[in-house]
């Protein structure tokens, strides 16, 4: 039973972030973007939601994908360009200074899949609905989404001690930043409302972590472009 | 209940964050002709919003600001033109109104980009009434601003609620230290606290000085005189010489960031930790997030009538009334500099560069710079 929710502290220095957050989670964060990476086809386009310092799309690169990324924030998007720079990523990794509701400049069915990992926590309701649209627009048919993020656990008694394990760190990750995370309550739900048909479903740390795959079916006759 | 809390909590710790969530709220039955009105998710303000909208069908968009208001969260880049564009583009608003109109608090005039957000949105956006009292009204005269509702005002009830404000916390850290340590003075301390505050914020136009500083120097040095007398008569030792002096203390504290409490008057803490390259303690920001040009030097606001296009961005903006239009050039004059509190509204509203930040350069004769910051 873990929380991430001090991953906003960790933010506000993107030089350490990957390195602080990959310590605090015991490897566990890295572990994942490389099992992302390892999946990948190579040759796909993929696009990512709040790609940080592109360390994730550092890794899609070297598994043969074309990623372009988009960060809120001008320090992550600084620090993603370093990337580019010193892991000679050229072309093959691009990254705009925009947050999700910028989504509309990405074109309608471009990309084979979108990822995204420890950002919907930080969305807002509306924002999340917004994304998953967007998500769905972009994404060619039969294309993927992966989402990694803290979740709220299902059973009641795990519910109950993951917020009471969240709420020292909420507090001070709040007292610090102003800002919280929420862990998110039925991404599934969200993903199948946009559209998507969810795929696999991993649950790991007390069953507040979840890494979900969902794919935009082939045949979605609402979806030809007009 | 928990909004009851909230409410409570609100209204005691007015001057820390109080987050609601963020998203379209509807007031009274609005339809698709219903007017937009953006506003901040600190839950006190919303409610107090609410309360002054009753009986009106709007649309209120709740934009992220931290949990903080409109004003202060616009001076720390909490609430931004991003926060404005992402509310109206991800809250489907545009599905329910048929019109492309929405309406700005205009205290977000330094973090919101009225024309970031036109370009960004497509929108019409305009500047609403600073005050809610003055919503219905110019809602009901098709979106017309009179001279009130630019300016900042500081009533009477205002000053209460910001001694109110800024005591409360006071209140329990003093309350808990007496408490502590000599519980037989806690009384004489809540007596000194809230006679000293209210003094000040009651009587703030009165004491001599322009800054808050200089104000707190005299309520200081009042106190030390009441301190002086009640030493005379204690010989033992006073029982008001604990509170008399944390009181002095709080006085300068506040005097010193009255940017965030007094509408009309500039901080002092703002430039001076700017000065020393600070540009946020912990969360608080101070000059570090949209002030930069501060901390970069850039003290100096300046304006150049020859640039000015008479878009009347600044006039409409700033909450002092330091802006009038010019009969027949139609550009900007700058009408009464000494009002100005720094709060760079005009500065980001501009987009001709005629109000720009400068370095302050001691040799140049005053000339158009209106501020030193
Ligand atoms: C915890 S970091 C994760 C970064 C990266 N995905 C990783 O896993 O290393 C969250 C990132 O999401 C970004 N972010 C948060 N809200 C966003 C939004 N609405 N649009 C775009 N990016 C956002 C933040 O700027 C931050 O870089
Ligand atoms: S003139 Fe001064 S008070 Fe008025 S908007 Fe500009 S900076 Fe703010
Ligand atoms: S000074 Fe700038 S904001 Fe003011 S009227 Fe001229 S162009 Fe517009």
């Amino acid at each position: 039973m873990f929380s991430y929710v001090f991953m906003k502290i960790l933010e506000t220095r993107p030089r350490s972030y990957d390195r602080n957050i990959n310590r605090a989670s015991l490897g566990k964060i890295r572990a994942i973007k490389r099992q992302i990476a390892n999946q990948a086809t190579p040759g796909s386009k993929v696009l990512e939601i709040g790609c940080g310092t592109g360390e994730l799309a550092g890794m899609l690169v070297a598994a043969g994908c074309n990623v372009e990324g988009f960060d809120l924030s001008p320090s992550m998007v600084g620090a993603a360009r370093e990337r580019i720079k010193s892991e000679g990523l050229g072309d093959s990794f691009t990254v705009h200074n925009a947050g999700v509701d910028s989504m509309d400049i990405f074109a309608d069915r471009s990309y084979d899949t979108v990822v995204s990992t420890l950002v919907f926590s930080e969305m807002s309701d509306d924002e999340r609905r917004y994304a998953l649209a967007n998500a769905y627009r972009v994404l060619s048919p039969g294309g993927k989404i992966i989402i990694a993020d803290e979740v709220s656990p299902r059973s009641g008694v795990l519910r109950f001690l993951h917020s009471m394990t969240r709420a020292p760190a909420l507090l001070g990750t709040y007292l610090v930043t102003s800002a919280t995370t929420r862990p998110l309550d039925d991404i599934a739900g969200e993903l199948t409302a946009a559209g998507f048909v969810v795929g696999k479903y991993a649950r790991s740390q007390g069953d507040s972590f979840a890494v979900v795959v969902a794919v935009k079916p082939a045949g979605d006759k609402n979806d030809e472009p007009a | 209940m928990m909004s009851l809390l909230k409410t409570i909590w609100g209204l005691l710790f007015r001057l820390f964050p109080c987050p609601a969530p963020t998203g379209l709220r509807e007031i009274g039955h609005p339809g698709p002709q219903s007017p937009v009105l953006v506003t901040c998710n600190f839950d006190l303000t919303i409610k107090r919003l609410k309360k002054a909208l009753e009986g009106l069908d709007v649309w209120l968009l709740v934009a992220q600001s931290g949990g903080v208001n409109v004003w202060c969260a616009a001076g720390g880049d909490e609430f931004n033109t991003h926060s404005v564009v992402s509310a109206i583009k991800t809250s489907g608003i545009g599905r329910k109104v048929t019109h492309r109109t929405i309406i700005l608090p205009p205290l977000s005039g330094p973090g919101v980009s009225i024309a970031a957000v036109r370009k960004a949105t497509k929108w019409n956006a305009r500047w609403g009434p600073v005050r809610a009292e003055d919503i219905r009204r110019y809602i009901k005269t098709g979106f017309r601003r009179d001279e009130g509702m630019r300016r900042v005002t500081y009533t009477l009830t205002e000053r209460l609620d910001t001694a109110l404000g800024s005591l409360f916390p006071f209140y329990l850290l003093g309350g808990a230290l007496f408490a502590l340590f000599d519980p037989s003075l806690l009384v004489n301390y809540l007596l000194v606290a809230t006679a000293a505050f209210l003094f000040f914020f009651l009587a703030l136009d009165s004491i001599p000085g322009e800054r808050g500083i200089v104000k707190a120097g005299y309520v200081a040095l009042a106190l030390l005189v009441t301190l002086a007398i009640t030493e005379f008569y204690h010989p033992n030792g006073s029982p008001y010489r604990s509170s008399l002096i944390i009181a002095v203390v709080m006085i300068f504290v506040y005097g010193s960031e009255l940017g965030g409490l007094a509408p009309h008057l500039p901080s002092d803490l703002d430039p001076f930790l700017a000065r020393l390259g600070v540009g946020a303690v912990g969360n608080v920001a101070f000059a570090g997030t949209v002030r930069t040009e501060l901390l970069n030097g850039y003290r100096e606001l300046t304006y150049d009538h020859e640039i000015c296009e008479g878009c009347r961005n600044c006039f409409e903006i700033c909450p002092q009334g330091v802006w009038r239009m010019g009969e027949d050039s139609k550009r900007a004059i700058l009408a009464d500099r000494d009002k100005c509190t720094a709060c760079r509204a005009c500065l980001l509203q501009c987009q001709s560069g005629a109000i720009q930040a400068k370095k302050r350069d001691r040799n140049e004769p005053a000339g158009n710079s209106y501020i030193y910051l």
